[in-house]
């Protein structure tokens, strides 16, 4: 039989911050589930391929600790295949006809040029669709302390936000990329949540402008090293205006340290002939987690479950379009 | 022997100490507000733990489960003694120890098929995929390499000298052959001794080739040539296995996504590819066959190629020759094929007769 110390009371108050991120990968295991992946893409030539990410998925979210406990990643390859199938039909083949097919017709010169605009219309509007749809889907699969992440924003909302935001920034020459920038985020961010308990975003759109245009105007002085310390401002500020519950999350991620491991991760892969990649997603991954942290009171006992559906067609269809910027 | 971690109930994101038991029947979970809970083993999935450092991750339930945490790995084995059941449900901690060899061979045998996928595989891919890609596609396609390979200003547009050239295309055309193609030729004014067919209908013929021409036949051999490549979509085929490649050494290097953009890198590199012996060999005879359909005198076309395998055999062949001589291997073995081939075809009409093809040579100007 097996005594326990009784504990007065399970009702524990809310515990104040800091809460940190910790990553406990290690390059040789990232770079062993690659190699096995590489065996396995080109032996079904590249059907593996979505098994391989969620693998890969799998292993990161489950090396990253959030106040010591790691997080959970349960996507699975064939929903990841059938979301990307899903994806191909419904947005890529209408996308490919507008393309591809009025110059087969031999149509006349105006449609050729109104079916082009269409379809960049569309992948205008297709984008926001696959970004919401990615995180919903990201989102939903992600658990930390065995509560479920969501997104529950509405696509056709973050639409509206992303197009308008995007033909804003046109109109304006770029000055109001800043604050489609900031928006977008905001959008997402305040639609995320864990479990019942939302996260808050209370940037506010302009806020970034001053810092948009002094690397605007040092672009050339500098060669465009300007922008690393742009892009670390814009990260540091989108964190601090990040919340959850009572608690805020804050970040030291500056300028120099970025280029430091940005220009250390492009050596380690030009060097390695891109199979260094392991150890740079480790690297990065160990600088997000030592340079963001939630900073105040955390009610963990507050942080009820709450579960939401989503299906892989947005991350489908994320994969039609961009490259996966985010790590696996 | 217990074991001891944590407990989340799947309802907050509380967690609990708890100490952990195997028994007959489960796993005996107590927390440390003393509440005991019972987990029959046929409920129990292992979700975390498989790598070394990373702690046991055990649920039992549906979408919103129980978990219990323990970093110690000795309850895998517990777990796996207790069961003595369906084998895979719970990691063998032993097994790790096999991880490192098992990699090993995954790394031999993936270098193994991709040097296979290189050498076999792709090349056959292409070969069965070319002939399904819609000519439009093709057209498309060497229309976007066009752009991106020929700056506007390198175009030798003459129109006067120009009409002359659409003159010979129009000859080697006319007799038929050609499909759905529309062949144009166009004349850049680089110094390389160098032709090259896109898919779906463009060639591009370099300044330093044209200078060595003596006649529009020679020329009208070279077309012919070049315009079997994408007749028999060797170009297509090519870029086709260019663009696979990229992707497979994509997919070796961790980075799978993008794909459009492999492709046109790919599309990109089509004036380095290289054809096979057999589509120069396929190019050289059929491109013979159209010069003859054409009433075109083949010897010409001969010569040249002749002079070309001459200059081989010198003992430094100048740049431009040497770089068209690796996508153009020449040799004598395909002169005197040729020279067989043509026998006994008639000398055929003068191309662009009363013409001074010397004067129409300088479309770039000069």
């Amino acid at each position: 039989m097996l005594l326990v110390e009784a504990v007065p009371s399970s009702v524990a108050p809310a515990v104040a911050g800091p809460h940190r991120l910790r990553f406990h990968g290690r390059a040789s295991s990232l770079f062993g589930i690659h190699i096995v992946n590489v065996f396995f893409t080109l032996l079904t030539l590249g059907l593996y391929y979505f098994w391989a990410k969620a693998r890969v998925r799998r292993y990161v979210f489950g090396q990253t600790e959030f106040d010591g406990d790691r997080f959970l990643f349960e996507g699975r390859g064939l929903e990841m295949l059938l979301g990307f199938v899903k994806a191909v039909v419904v947005f890529g083949l209408p996308l490919a006809a507008l393309n591809y097919v009025p110059p087969f017709l031999e149509v006349g010169r105006a449609v050729t040029v109104a079916t082009s605009l269409a379809a960049y219309g569309l992948v205008l509007v297709l984008i926001p669709v696959a970004r919401s749809g990615a995180r919903r889907y990201r989102l939903s699969r992600t658990s930390w302390r065995g509560i479920r992440l969501s997104f529950r924003g509405r696509t056709l909302e973050f639409v509206r936000v992303f197009v308008g935001g995007a033909l804003l920034s046109a109109i304006t020459l770029g000055l109001y990329y800043p604050a489609f920038v900031v928006r977008n985020h905001g959008f997402l961010t305040r639609h995320s949540y864990v479990g019942g308990a939302r996260f808050d975003f209370d940037g506010r759109g302009p806020d970034l402008l001053v810092d948009f245009l002094y690397a605007v105007l040092l672009t050339l002085p500098t060669l465009g090293l300007v922008w690393f310390w742009f892009v670390a401002a814009k990260r540091r500020y989108l964190w601090q205006h990040t919340r959850l519950g009572e608690a805020r999350f804050q970040s030291t991620i500056t300028g120099g340290r970025l280029l430091r491991l940005k220009l250390g991760n492009l050596a380690l892969i030009v060097v390695t002939l891109g199979l260094g990649w392991p150890l740079a997603s480790v690297r990065t991954a160990r600088f997000l987690c030592r340079h963001i942290w939630l900073e105040g009171a955390l009610d963990a006992a507050a942080i009820r479950q709450e579960i939401q559906t989503a299906t892989a067609t947005g991350e489908g269809l994320l994969g039609l379009f961009e490259a996966d910027l985010d790590m696996g | 022997m217990s074991w001891s971690g944590h407990y989340l109930d799947g309802r907050s994101a509380e967690r609990r100490r708890a100490t952990a038991q195997v028994t007959a029947s489960g796993l005996e979970i107590i927390t440390e507000d003393g509440a005991v809970r019972q987990w029959p083993f046929a409920q129990i999935r292992q979700t975390q733990g498989r790598y070394a450092g990373e702690p046991v991750r055990l649920e039992r339930g549906g979408a919103a489960a129980e978990s219990l945490i323990v970093e110690d790995v000795g309850l895998l084995t517990a777990l796996r003694q207790a069961t003595n059941g369906p084998r895979g449900r719970f990691h063998d901690p032993r097994r790790r120890r096999l991880r490192a060899p098992l990699t090993l061979g995954a790394g031999l045998a993936a270098v193994g098929l991709a040097l296979g996928l290189y050498v076999w595989g792709i090349p056959t891919l292409a070969a069965a995929t070319a002939h399904l890609v819609p000519t439009a596609w093709e057209t498309r396609l060497g229309d976007e390499i066009y752009r991106r390979l020929v700056r506007p200003e390198d175009r030798c547009g003459d129109p006067e000298r120009q009409r002359a050239i659409d003159a010979i295309v129009a000859r080697l055309t006319e007799a038929g052959g050609t499909g759905a193609y529309r062949l144009q030729v166009t004349v850049v004014d680089w110094p390389q001794f160098n032709a090259l067919a896109l898919p779906g209908g463009q060639i591009v013929v370099m300044r330093g080739l044209l200078d060595r021409t003596d006649s529009a036949e020679m020329l009208a051999g070279v077309l012919a040539h070049e315009a079997q490549h994408i007749l028999r979509r060797h170009t297509t085929r090519a870029v086709i296995q260019h663009a696979s490649t990229a992707l497979m050494v994509a997919a070796i290097a961790g980075d799978v996504s993008g794909l459009a953009a492999f492709a046109l890198e790919g599309a990109r590199a089509v004036a380095a590819l290289s054809y096979s012996r057999q589509a120069e060999a396929e190019a050289d005879a059929e491109g013979l066959r159209m010069l003859l359909r054409a009433r075109i005198d083949p010897t010409p076309m001969i010569a040249f190629f002749d002079r070309v395998v001459r200059e081989e055999d010198l003992e430094e062949p100048n740049e431009g020759l040497r770089r068209y001589l690796t996508t153009h291997p020449a040799n004598r073995e395909r002169v005197a094929r040729l020279r067989s081939l043509a026998a006994g075809a008639p000398a055929g009409a003068r191309l662009l007769a009363g013409a001074d093809w010397a004067e129409i040579k300088r479309i770039c100007g000069g």
